[in-house]
């Protein structure tokens, strides 16, 4: 069937070299946009399941705890937060959605190691166990393992993990015997591992707590023991004896050496005493990150029908944690320019291959002109060569990402996220990633498609007499 | 002359060569005969394939009239000219200019792909007219494949496939060897008396001058002679054809300037009786 594709597909095919080195272009154009496009995407998704595998996708908490309550985070502290819980699971709009709701509680301290007499301030995060461990299995997109399982679930209350770094700075290392820990030079009497013993006025205060009398027994029989001192809502110290049960790296180092992480019930023990457990916040982690905004907009509709009048807030993990987007809209910019770079590139390449092609064929269209063709006809004919070539490439550098991303993915590659502590699996995610894989195929078919509008309109404007004069 | 296929009236034409104005034709006169087999003769830059350029209405003139079987194509526009060339006027080319992508059949089929005709349809008049030309076992081979006889006939029934009122051919045997040459004119001519297609050459080929009806000789842009075969002794039917010894000199309201009649017989029923005889 004689068409204008056909008769554009074969104009193609008559000057296979130059075709070839066009389709080329664009390939390797359409692959290059579409590797970094697909690392990108990687790096957006291994950011966002690990927030949403530590903090879930959205916190309920105080409308003040974002911006001020770092200072003093028990302040913020939600009463009556197992009822809000409770409204949350039991919610039929809910049900389908939600994958954990867990209360946490944060509070700064002070954590010591009598032993090896060092002390510095911490955040202390209480969690319920198993459900960070539920958390830590939601897994959206696939991933390798980005956290591995919570060391505290199925341990006694009185067990705590740290940060890699604060073991560093507390001279935890050895005895927790984490790796590549460096230790401090053993001239500064100060900083040994073989400390002091516990004041004994500490001592009666962690005494207070029950519990702590086994952690110390723990620490005794040569296990990691750690003194946890915070101040209560009304200014009164506690003090918690606990046994650390394992270092773990948080990410960044800032976090890295003054989180821990304990049992909500211990947290709250040390921070309320006999008082009213509370949380400072809520975490609510759905099986859907798309789903956000219709969960939130749910989520806040429950609290004003379980605490009426309430502070508090709805905040998905985007606005918790802003390196987040900021992340994100740098890599945004860096495919931007990596596009309109590739875009340019082929602009000019299929530019000039379809103005050879006009000057090669100056007299074929001056032969069809003369036979009857429009200069509209004409003007399609090589807009359709340009279209076909983009289509042709954008298809060869889709499935060329698709094999390098895949040979890359196998070769199992890390990265440190900049700021960050911890690798995270490198992969490039192209396949599953439609709308990047449709916006630069369409992209690219859309410029190669512009790129042959000139000479085409240069062709179709020839004279036909002078046009002819080329036989 | 109220049947002429075409008339030029007080046509000048020149071409911009860098700073210069070159004239090529200045105010030529002169009618074609439908049906006829009209020669332009005249020396190289006489003004011969300019005055082709105009009759098929591939250009216009700076100045004067030129009307193409009774439409004065000064009035169209870009489109409606490409139009008008596609549904009534044929071209041969010295190089043959088929399009190298497309086969034989393909070459003739393309002007009616066009003209949208209906595919069967189309099938049915590209083989009759290869067949007419005699390549009816080449209509798969592309132009490259094909001798330069074969070609140049593939070019005629590209030309003829429309059914056009005027056939335009810039020395359509410069490129072929004398005896292939002597086929393509014997080819040309049946057709032209067989359909009385009007066919208009510019050639130095003696064969071709010795079938001419008609003889318009040029020099210097403008017409030095016109030599016409008298009626009875013309193959093709022009009932009101007159004959014309001097130098043509039609007006700006020429009788040819009125629309015709389409020619009676353009049908090609003819085709389905095979391949031609010599005629």
């Amino acid at each position: 069937m004689l068409t204008t594709l056909s008769l554009a597909a074969r104009n193609l095919l008559r000057n296979r070299r130059r075709s070839l080195a066009t389709l080329l272009a664009l390939a390797i154009g359409a692959s290059s946009v579409l590797l970094f496009g697909g690392y990108a995407a990687d790096i957006r998704a291994t950011l966002l399941t690990d927030y949403v595998q530590n903090g879930g996708h959205l916190r309920i908490q105080h409308k003040d705890f974002y911006l001020f309550g770092s200072g003093n985070p028990t302040a913020y502290g939600i009463a009556g937060y197992e009822q809000i819980v409770k409204a949350i699971e039991d919610d039929p709009e809910l049900k389908g959605e939600l994958r954990v709701v867990s209360p946490t509680l944060v509070f700064g301290g002070l954590a010591g190691n009598y032993e090896a007499g060092v002390s510095r301030p911490v955040i202390g995060v209480g969690y319920v166990a198993d459900d960070v461990a539920r958390m830590r299995q939601w897994n959206e997109f696939g991933l390798p393992e980005i956290n591995g399982p919570y060391a505290l679930v199925g341990a006694p209350d009185d067990a705590v993990i740290v940060g890699v770094g604060l073991a560093r700075v507390l001279l935890l290392c050895q005895k927790l015997q984490v790796p590549d820990c460096p230790r401090p030079s053993a001239a500064d009497g100060a900083s040994t591992e073989q400390g002091a013993a516990l004041p004994d006025d500490i001592a009666a205060l962690a005494a207070a707590e029950p519990g702590d009398a086994a952690a110390r027994g723990a620490a005794a029989a040569g296990e990691v023991s750690l003194e946890l001192l915070a101040t209560q809502p009304r200014g009164s110290p506690n003090v918690a004896a606990v046994k650390v049960r394992a270092a773990e790296d948080q990410g960044f180092k800032e976090l890295d050496e003054v989180t821990v992480k304990l049992q909500l019930d211990q947290a709250q023990r040390l921070v309320y005493g006999k008082g009213e457990p509370r949380a400072t916040a809520i975490m609510v982690q759905i099986e859907h990150t798309a789903r956000i905004p219709q969960v939130a907009a749910r989520l806040g509709q429950l609290l004003e029908r379980t605490v009426p009048g309430h502070a508090l807030t709805v905040m998905d993990f985007r606005a918790l944690n802003p390196f987040f987007d900021e992340t994100i809209a740098l890599f945004n910019t860096i495919f931007g320019f990596i596009f309109v770079l590739i875009g340019g590139i082929v602009l000019f390449t299929v530019g000039n291959t379809m103005m050879a092609a006009v000057m090669e064929r100056t007299a074929e269209i001056g032969t069809v002109r003369a036979v009857g063709l429009r200069q509209s006809g004409i003007r399609r004919l090589f807009v359709t060569e340009g279209f076909l070539l983009g289509c042709v490439g954008a298809v060869t550098g889709v499935v060329t990402a698709l094999v390098l991303a895949a040979f890359v993915n196998a070769l199992d590659l890390s990265w440190l996220p900049p700021g960050s502590s911890t690798p995270l699996p490198l992969a490039i995610r192209i396949f599953g990633e439609y709308g990047m894989i449709a916006g630069t195929a369409v992209g690219l078919v859309v410029i190669a498609t512009l790129s042959a509008w000139l000479p085409a309109w240069r062709a179709a404007r020839l004279s036909i007499v002078d046009a002819l004069r080329h036989a | 002359m109220a049947d002429a296929v075409a008339g030029l009236s007080a046509v000048t034409k020149s071409y911009r060569m860098d700073d210069v104005t070159v004239p090529v034709l200045q105010g030529i006169d002169v009618e074609i005969r439908p049906g006829c087999f009209t020669v332009l003769l005249g020396p190289s830059g006489s003004g011969k394939t300019t005055l082709l350029n105009l009759v098929g209405c591939l250009d216009r003139p700076d100045a004067g009239k030129v009307v193409v079987a009774g439409t004065d194509i000064g009035g169209l526009n870009d489109d409606e000219l490409a139009d008008f060339r596609a549904e009534n006027i044929g071209f041969v080319f010295q190089s043959f200019n088929l399009i190298p992508v497309l086969s034989a059949f393909e070459n003739v089929e393309y002007p009616l792909v066009l003209a949208g005709m209906e595919p069967e349809r189309r099938r049915r008049r590209v083989s009759r007219l290869l067949d007419a030309v005699g390549l009816a076992d080449r209509a798969r081979n592309r132009p490259g494949q094909l001798s330069g006889g074969q070609r140049q006939r593939v070019a005629i029934a590209r030309a003829l496939a429309r059914k056009p009122r005027l056939v335009i051919a810039d020395e359509p045997t410069a490129n072929l060897d004398s005896r292939t040459g002597a086929a393509i004119i014997a080819l040309m001519r049946w057709m032209q008396q067989k359909f009385q297609i009007s066919f208009i050459f510019s050639s130095h080929d003696s064969g071709l001058i010795k079938a001419a009806d008609d003889l318009i000789v040029l020099r210097d842009g403008v017409i030095q002679s016109v030599r016409r075969k008298p009626e009875e002794g013309r193959a093709a039917a022009t009932a009101t054809a007159k004959r014309e010894d001097e130098v043509g000199g039609a007006g700006a309201d020429a009788p040819w300037a009125a629309p015709r009649a389409p020619l009676p017989d353009t049908d090609f029923s003819f085709l389905q009786d095979g391949t031609p005889a010599a005629p």
